[in-house]
């Protein structure tokens, strides 16, 4: 995909960066990624999108808006596609998507609405959402499969805890998964149910964090498992995702609890844990000239 | 023209009939924030994004009937839906331009003259404008979620594309 500096797309669209920025604000649309260094990446199609309804429009806010019901044409082709039963259309409605948008934004903005909408409209129990949770989960891992190898020194322990690829929350994780892998953290994801063992792959995994995603299993089932990778890793931080209403902390145990978003639960997971690892720095630079350990953990297991 | 060797002169070109109508001026105005552009003349194509405020596109109307800077006022399509609404307008309705646009007319503004019928309802008014119909109406409104006040508007057609105008008056002009 084609990406623009602030300066690129105000040229495009004929209108100084300044504008660019003061429509962002005002209409959200165009909404830029971050680069690395922060600086605003606008995708081609969206400026070319806005530019084409712009020299047809009568404000600059219907303008956005023709754009925004453009670029919102991939939900709705996705949706017929899926409860047509045409994986090969489903594919090319998410190739669309991708032409327009980053992988990230494509599964937030197309995927994931429209498996919400199918679920929404059709029922768990359809075949219209069998079909389509298959196709989402399934498209899901193979861009986790094909995302380029993990680059940061972060390794995540993923729970899951949902009930079966039936369950939306199912989804919700593998897209968690996906775009951790593709912030370049290594991931490993296991049911919840599989507690044997689980010594073994926490000893080759290492984790720096812990999350349990998905509310479909008891809490005694994620307990038993926390308790478990508690044992074999040691304490380091936990957090939740999708495990239905919770308070934003969970006081007694110092558990975080993720945004819903998959992607805003990514960030916020990085930072958790930059958190603890610049804690852990910190701790050892104060414990080290007098073996007084001085440091407290918060958010841990 | 030579002709078989003779010169004729050559007919003057009138396809048209010549119209009595005057030619009425026009002037480019933000769809925002209602300035004029600095530069006399229509803009670009591709450079219609006011340069003063940049939250709006230039529209062209009759110049008699074009809004002030800074006034209120509304541009609406031949389905009576809302395109525009200047930064006045938001004031005077108190309601934001995002979250007006795409919206009937009649869910912001009513009629204050329920027994107007024929050409100066607000309805007929705005759909002979929105045709380009350049005559200026006048109609008496209301904000829909209120009673006891009547606001002058006065509607025209603009463009491109072809939209109609309501500019409301200031209230000492009422």
């Amino acid at each position: 995909m084609r990406y623009l500096k602030t300066s690129e797309a105000a040229a495009l669209l004929n209108v100084s960066p300044n504008t660019l920025r003061a429509w962002e604000r005002r209409f959200g649309f165009p909404k830029p990624q971050r680069s690395p260094g922060r600086h605003r990446l606008f995708t081609h199609g969206e400026v070319a999108s806005l530019r084409d309804a712009l020299q047809e429009g009568l404000s600059i806010s219907s303008a956005v808006s023709r754009a925004r019901e453009g670029l919102a044409t991939d939900t709705n082709s996705l949706i017929g596609a899926l409860v047509s039963y045409e994986a090969e259309r489903a594919d090319a409605a998410m190739e669309s998507a991708l032409a327009l948008r980053s992988l990230e934004r494509s599964v937030e903005e197309v995927l994931l609405p429209s498996l919400e909408e199918i679920v929404g409209r059709q029922t768990v129990d359809s075949a219209a959402w069998a079909f389509a949770a298959h196709w989402g989960a399934d498209w899901l891992r193979r861009a986790t499969r094909l995302a380029p190898a993990p680059v940061r020194p972060v390794s995540i322990v993923l729970g899951d805890a949902s009930r079966d690829e039936l369950d939306l929350d199912c989804c919700f994780i593998r897209a968690l998964e996906l775009f951790c892998v593709r912030a370049g953290a290594n991931v490993l994801s296991l049911s919840v149910r599989g507690v044997v063992g689980i010594s073994d792959a926490v000893a080759v995994h290492r984790p720096n964090l812990v999350v349990i995603a998905g509310g479909h299993l008891g809490d005694d089932a994620v307990a038993r498992w926390a308790y478990a990778v508690r044992l074999a890793a040691g304490a380091m931080p936990v957090a939740v995702y999708r495990r239905g209403p919770q308070r934003a902390r969970m006081r007694t145990t110092g558990t975080s609890v993720l945004p819903s978003g998959a992607s805003e639960a990514q960030q916020r997971l990085l930072e958790l844990v930059e958190a603890d690892q610049g804690g852990r720095s910190t701790r050892v630079t104060m414990e080290s000239p007098y073996g007084i350990q001085t440091g407290r953990r918060t958010a841990s297991m | 023209m030579t002709v078989s060797g003779r010169i004729v002169s050559r007919g003057a070109l009138a396809l048209v009939p010549r119209s009595t109508e005057e030619v009425r001026p026009t002037i480019w105005f933000c769809g925002h924030c209602g300035a004029s552009p600095p530069l006399p003349g229509p803009p670009a194509t591709n450079a219609r994004v006011c340069r003063t405020c940049g939250l709006g596109l230039l529209l062209e109307t009759v110049a008699d009937a074009a809004p002030e800077a800074g006034g209120a006022f509304l541009v609406l399509d031949r389905s009576l839906s809302v395109c525009a609404v200047s930064s006045g307008a938001e004031r005077l309705l108190a309601t934001p331009e995002t979250e007006a646009i795409n919206r009937h007319v009649t869910e912001l503004l009513v009629s204050a003259e329920s027994e107007v019928s024929g050409p100066s309802n607000l309805a007929a008014a705005v759909s002979h404008a929105a045709r380009g119909d350049e005559e200026l109406r006048t109609a008496f409104v209301r904000p829909a979620n209120l009673f006891g006040v009547r606001m002058r508007v006065r509607i025209v057609c603009c463009g491109p594309p072809q939209a109609a105008l309501l500019v409301f008056d200031p209230p000492a002009r009422n």
